[in-house]
């Protein structure tokens, strides 16, 4: 190619320099929304070609079943977790919905109670929609109709051994059955299948963890050895699927004091995730290729 | 006289007295309550003279903290009773040893005077928002049940949570009394000077790295009016007065055009300790520290809806009032103008 360049390119070009430059200016000024969550639409969309990348090529994530996520009104999306590092599960079942999903939204996130004490990350997940995880907090949620992702194996499963991958660890006291009760909120589970790969945890070191003040410093093939370096997740193959909601709508005011009942529902959403994960273990085949 | 529940009504006629009236929030709700023409009297408390005038207002000149209140509170014949004395923290004059004996020491003997005093019917306290704490784990809008919920971890929490241990008992004790304690969150204003204002006008404010707390930031004229509110037309229980919606420090900070500096932990505790003889405290006392790092927040349904209240500002407008008088260094990247589009400049 020689010559000049096209003039109009070179105007285009200048736009959206213009256009980052004021956006830029315009949020060091302050004059962005958060909403009394801390969550900040803009900046989410900013990020989002970095997740848009992972999802499409470097993760080549199949989906089954977005549309059983409601389009409108409270939806509670309970799924496995995995990851060891970074809760990048969370964040691929929030670009599954942007992208395949007709009515997108941005889902918010329960999240690890220990995340919120870290330096960085505690206000990189709040901008991104992650709350602390606790029954209040998801109950104001939904009563404001938020899709909401929760974890219920929480550290269990985000932390455990590579050995134990796809292996549900239990669901708590089942607290999000109880406050999905009370905001009679359709309960969507949510199978993750190629989080596990992506940092394959093989011990933990707890010293480091004392050190920075950290619960917990993960040891993968090649974190920390690799330094930051160590941080990128291998890039497996991964398929979600949302399988069909739950009704709760139906139990009467009341329902969420029933142990038995709560139980049985928080069993149920288990075996389906768990039934669902081996299903797409098959249906995506070869981790890595 | 009657002695059913209070209700705005038959409070007609009422004498109120306002125990630590010297304080800000004492003075300006004195100033409130002496235009109503069904206030008929209004008498002030403290151990140091107003430094405003305060018309009507009747002042006495006594220490809540000394025995002899429970002679002089009957003596008044109130029918309401405003405690504004609590303090939220320490001064250069007031080290945080001296807090705990203003806050709960004061509180009881004024409960102490309160339980001789015959025909009360509404005890008001202006509490503090700071017995929720502020934690990484917290609930991101505290209600007014979940008090308790966190262990409290510093010497004004432990203050707050012991004078509501005995408010809460003499409201059993004495169930005709309408007792209604207000947890105020963090305010904000022009003229407002607190450790908080005054921090906000730092000329180069430091924050703690990494962290970035959300803030519920209550404008000094709710405060007010929310004190007013809740003094005429009280609620059995605790309230808490904070604004709707709430607001990230940097995006404070960048409202008010000011550049902010990441401490890292390391020299925390020597920055903490010079901005707070900066700011006028001994040190950045542990709750302030706290808040900075994590925030809090707290859901304002009973303002609303039981005191009645009608908030004139959210966290955000609170911000931006503040960011109007806000002083010190500006930013290094004031507000953009609205910028001419390339096309009509190059074409």
């Amino acid at each position: 190619m020689s010559g000049a360049p096209d003039p109009e390119a070179v105007l285009a070009w200048a736009e959206t320099v213009q256009s980052t430059s004021d956006k830029l200016l315009r949020r060091l000024a302050g004059e962005y929304h958060e909403d009394e969550w801390g969550f900040d639409e803009e900046f989410t969309e900013t990020v989002f070609p970095l997740f848009e990348f992972l999802y499409t090529t470097w993760w080549r994530v199949q989906v089954e079943g977005a549309t059983n996520v409601p389009g409108h009104g409270r939806a509670l999306l309970v799924a496995n977790h995995s990851g060891a590092i970074f809760p990048f599960d969370g964040a691929m079942i929030a670009t599954a919905i942007q992208k395949e999903h007709p009515l997108p939204r941005w889902l918010r996130a329960m999240v690890l109670n220990w995340a919120f004490d870290l330096p960085f990350i505690s206000y990189l997940l709040r901008r991104l929609g992650g709350v602390a995880a606790n029954p209040a907090n998801l109950g104001r949620l939904l009563e404001q109709d938020h899709p909401v992702m929760v974890f219920p194996e929480g550290q269990k499963g985000f932390g455990k051994p590579f050995a134990e991958r796809y292996r549900l660890q239990r669901f708590g006291r089942g607290g999000f059955v109880e406050v999905a009760l009370e905001a009679g909120a359709p309960i969507v589970p949510v199978a993750v299948v190629g989080a596990e790969e992506i940092y394959p945890k093989l011990g933990e070191a707890k010293p480091l963890a004392k050190l920075i003040g950290s619960p917990y410093v993960p040891i993968t093939p090649t974190f920390p050895w690799l330094g930051p370096l160590g941080l990128l997740p291998l890039p497996s193959r991964w398929r979600i699927e949302f399988l069909e909601p739950i009704d709760l709508s139906g139990y009467g005011p009341g329902a969420s004091e029933d142990r038995s009942l709560v139980f049985d529902i928080s069993e149920q959403v288990r075996e389906r995730i768990q039934d669902a994960l081996y299903r797409g273990l098959v249906e995506r085949g070869p981790a890595f290729l | 006289m009657g002695s059913e529940g209070v209700s705005g009504a038959d409070l007609a006629g009422r004498r109120v007295v306002i125990a630590g009236v010297s304080t800000r929030w004492g003075s300006e709700l004195a100033r409130t309550l002496q235009q109503r023409a069904d206030v008929s009297r209004v008498i002030g408390i403290d151990s140091a003279r107003p430094t405003t005038d305060l018309g009507r207002t009747e002042f006495v000149e006594a220490d809540i903290r000394n025995p002899s209140i429970s002679a002089l509170l009957p003596s008044l014949e109130p029918d309401v009773v405003v405690h504004c004395g609590i303090v939220w923290y320490p001064e250069r004059d007031r080290p945080s040893r001296a807090l705990h004996d203003i806050n709960v020491i004061g509180t009881l003997q004024l409960l102490a005077a309160c339980e001789k005093t015959e025909g009360l019917r509404a005890l008001i306290v202006r509490g503090s928002a700071a017995i929720y704490g502020s934690s990484p784990a917290a609930p991101a809008f505290f209600t007014e049940d979940m008090a308790r919920r966190y262990p409290l971890v510093t010497r004004f929490q432990r203050d707050i949570g012991e004078l509501e241990g005995y408010f809460d008992n003499f409201a059993r004790r004495r169930p005709e009394v309408t007792c209604c304690m207000l947890r105020f969150q963090v305010e904000v204003g022009p003229g407002l000077d607190t450790p908080f204002n005054r921090y906000l006008n730092l000329p180069v404010v430091p924050t703690r790295m990494g962290f970035d707390p959300r803030l519920q930031l209550l404008h000094v004229d709710d405060a007010t009016g929310a004190l007013a509110a809740a003094t005429l037309n009280p609620v059995h229980g605790a309230v808490n007065v904070a604004p709707d919606g709430a607001i990230s420090l940097s995006r404070l900070l960048r409202l008010c055009g000011k550049t902010a500096v990441g401490i890292p932990p390391i020299l925390g505790g020597a920055i903490n300790r010079r901005v707070g003889r900066h700011l006028g405290s001994a040190d950045l006392y542990r709750d302030g520290e706290l808040l900075l790092r994590y925030g809090r927040g707290c859901d304002n349904r009973r303002l609303r809806e039981e005191i009645g209240y009608e908030l004139a500002f959210d966290s955000e407008g609170a911000a931006r009032d503040f960011a109007r008088t806000a002083h010190g260094m500006k930013s290094l990247f004031p507000a953009p103008h609205p910028g001419s589009p390339v096309r009509s400049v190059t074409r």
